[in-house]
């Protein structure tokens, strides 16, 4: 299962002893680099960055970063083709009148546009994997319960993190049982397959809710959840290496300006 | 003998718009005491085993822990909550939180303790259950047998008094569940009252002081296990089966062979048995020695050139400490369960063996071997090492 591999990954990755700190900084000024970047050269270079330290230094399997990527660069080729399509400018490459209202054309301004767009998308989408694969959740409630977020809303997330691994594996176990009975052999099967997997998980996560319930009152639940104890301490090489990354990717963005992908000529 | 701990007075119970679970049913556990709750599916095993602990509280009669009724205020049960630590069947419905170390933390933070309290009492459960170095896992990349032993580990976190355990080898390997039952025996080696259910008449005959034979939500027998297995009509009417030694040892005799009157508990006592119809003890003229070495005394860093010096030694290991002692020396275990007896048979057929073993088990080592001395006559000695002082003892014990 998806979550798993993530889950997975980023308990065993290399940078996992790394301060959470460092790795959320690192990660999240990717992402606001990206976003105020002007230029497609900013994120691609922070994409590469990012991509390069994952495989070689968080040592996580090519090919499994490479599907998780799949997704989002998919999802990023057709919205930004769509993008492409309709945003005007002035220097039209090819352009299609499908009524005398409703145009779609390809010009440079919205080639330059949608490249732009797409190299913020995959820049945002590497700094996020950053931290999705070397981070793992349990770490990230720690954070959260030193940011001051609300208890009851760390205690939920720590329960829902906790239900999903049991959730998911049931529902696994329905659906290969009905897989098993031909449950997904035709379209009127699936449909009513799949309203019965959805009506057992939800039978199922109520079942989990009211154990969960008698689990924490067997246990003398009185209103506290623990912490997972002390975060890593703050590395010298890992924080340097955040910092001069970050340093690194503004100075490009602020030399890279407004550099496009055609130079229009006014 | 001990005081009592638990105790059922004339409990009835009735799910709603069900039939009667529990029909009024007395019975007491003392001190100390490994109790099997033995009965088919739906005998009501899990339904006493939840009143121990407040989680179900019977529409009649009392129960009483150490002593004193249970009152079902929230304070009290808190209390014998405390006291009464509760391990489900399914371990994925007990652990809650999304770490080992949170989860097993979750009892004593809200019990109150201290930070310096909580990560002391979490440390000692996982030590106990062999579970170092595994705070900060996420629960979901554990195996059956370490979830099992992660929510035992957040039971004892909060130092009970009583274990009580409900089919606690369900969906374990052999050898898990035979680890599992180790850790039982070591727990109430050191003082814990453990009550577990099971139907699984094989693994509770050899394990438990006493036995309750329950069906229907009544008790058809409450005694020792050879006494409440022997009998064929209650093992009949609870849908359970006769324990293999025992059926062996009551068809040995129904063909008039005179065997002894003792019912078998283990292998060992069968291979007396036989023994006794063979009119000879077939064991080897010089039987083998059986060196016990305590691998929390300090003694013990000596250990791997003493086994260095008996390359060919059968290694068994009792207690959790002493099984992680033999991972790290990198030893073949030759028994991991029932290891003083697998040692002593092994003695009898002249061979040396060497039991790893923890602190609080020395002694018991030593008086269940001496019993089997005196009650065999067979000269079978165990021997300390590898102190030095010992070796003189070696000498003595030993007769041709």
């Amino acid at each position: 299962m998806f979550e798993e591999i993530l889950e997975d990954t980023a308990q065993t990755n290399g940078l996992r002893e790394v301060n959470t700190y460092v790795k959320l900084m690192t990660g999240l000024g990717g992402i606001i680099l990206c976003l105020l970047s002007a230029s497609y050269v900013g994120p691609l270079v922070i994409a590469l960055i990012f991509t390069v330290s994952l495989l070689v230094l968080a040592k996580i399997d090519p090919w499994v970063y490479f599907e998780l990527f799949l997704a989002p660069f998919w999802f990023a080729v057709f919205s930004v083709a769509v993008i492409v399509l309709i945003s005007g400018g002035a220097h039209v490459l090819w352009e299609w009148h499908i009524t005398s209202w409703f145009t779609l054309s390809v010009t440079e301004e919205s080639i330059n546009q949608g490249f732009y767009l797409f190299c913020r998308v995959i820049g945002g989408m590497s700094s996020l994997f950053f931290i999705a694969l070397t981070t793992p959740m349990t770490d990230l409630f720690s954070v959260m319960k030193r940011c001051r977020v609300p208890d009851i809303v760390i205690d939920l997330a720590m329960i829902i993190y906790r239900t999903i691994f049991i959730l998911a594996s049931q529902i696994v176990q329905v659906y290969r049982a009905q897989v098993m009975r031909l449950g997904y052999s035709g379209w009127r099967e699936s449909i009513h397959s799949f309203a019965t997997l959805a009506g057992s998980a939800f039978i199922a996560s109520w079942n989990s809710g009211e154990d969960l319930i008698r689990a924490m009152d067997a246990r003398c639940y009185a209103g506290k959840f623990a912490m997972l104890g002390e975060l890593r301490p703050v590395e010298c090489l890992p924080l340097a290496a955040s910092i001069a990354f970050l340093a690194f990717s503004a100075l490009v963005i602020a030399l890279t300006g407004t550099y496009t992908l055609i130079q229009v000529v006014p | 003998m001990k005081g009592i701990i638990l105790e059922a007075r004339n409990v009835s119970f009735r799910y709603p718009r069900g039939m009667e679970a529990i029909r009024d049913i007395s019975f007491h556990i003392r001190k100390q005491e490994k109790i099997a709750l033995v009965g088919a599916n739906g005998a009501g095993k899990s339904t006493l085993l939840s009143m121990f602990n407040g989680m179900i509280r019977p529409d009649s009669g009392t129960l009483l822990v150490d002593n004193e009724p249970v009152r079902y205020d929230a304070a009290s049960l808190r209390k014998i909550r405390k006291n009464v630590g509760f391990v489900l069947q399914n371990p994925d419905r007990q652990l809650i939180a999304p770490t080992v170390y949170q989860d097993v933390a979750f009892g004593p933070v809200n019990l109150g303790y201290s930070e310096e309290q909580v990560k002391e009492s979490v440390a000692l459960a996982l030590h106990r259950v062999g579970l170092e170095g595994f705070g900060r896992r996420p629960i979901h990349h554990l195996s059956g047998g370490e979830k099992k032993r992660a929510a035992i580990a957040g039971v004892l976190a909060m130092d009970p008094d009583v274990l009580v355990l409900d089919e606690p080898t369900t969906g374990l390997d052999p050898a898990g569940s035979e680890d599992l039952m180790e850790l039982l025996d070591e727990l109430n080696h050191d003082g814990k009252t453990i009550v577990i259910s099971t139907h699984d008449v094989e693994l509770a005959y050899p394990w438990a002081h006493r036995a309750i034979l329950l069906h229907k939500g009544k008790i058809l027998a409450e005694d020792v296990p050879e006494v409440a297995f022997g009998n064929p009509d209650n093992i009949r009417t609870a849908r359970l089966s006769v324990p293999i030694l025992l059926d062996l040892h009551e068809e040995l005799r129904k063909r008039g062979l005179k065997v002894p009157e003792g019912k078998p508990r283990t292998v060992l006592d069968m291979m007396g048995c036989i023994d006794s119809l063979l009119d000879k003890p077939c064991c080897h003229p010089s039987p083998g020695k059986i060196f016990v070495c305590n691998v929390d005394s300090d003694a013990s860093s000596s250990l791997a050139g003493w086994v260095a010096g008996h390359p060919a030694i059968a290694i068994g290991a009792m207690g959790t400490r002493a099984k992680q002692r033999a991972e790290q020396e990198k030893y073949t275990l030759a028994f991991t369960y029932g290891v003083i007896d697998k040692c002593i048979l092994r003695a009898l057929l002249g061979h040396d063996t060497l039991i790893l073993t923890t602190g609080t088990m020395v002694d018991h080592i030593f008086r269940r071997i001496g019993a089997y001395r005196d009650e065999s006559g067979i000269p079978v000695d165990p021997v300390p090492v590898p102190e030095p002082a010992a070796q003189t003892g070696t000498q003595a014990g030993v007769h041709p």
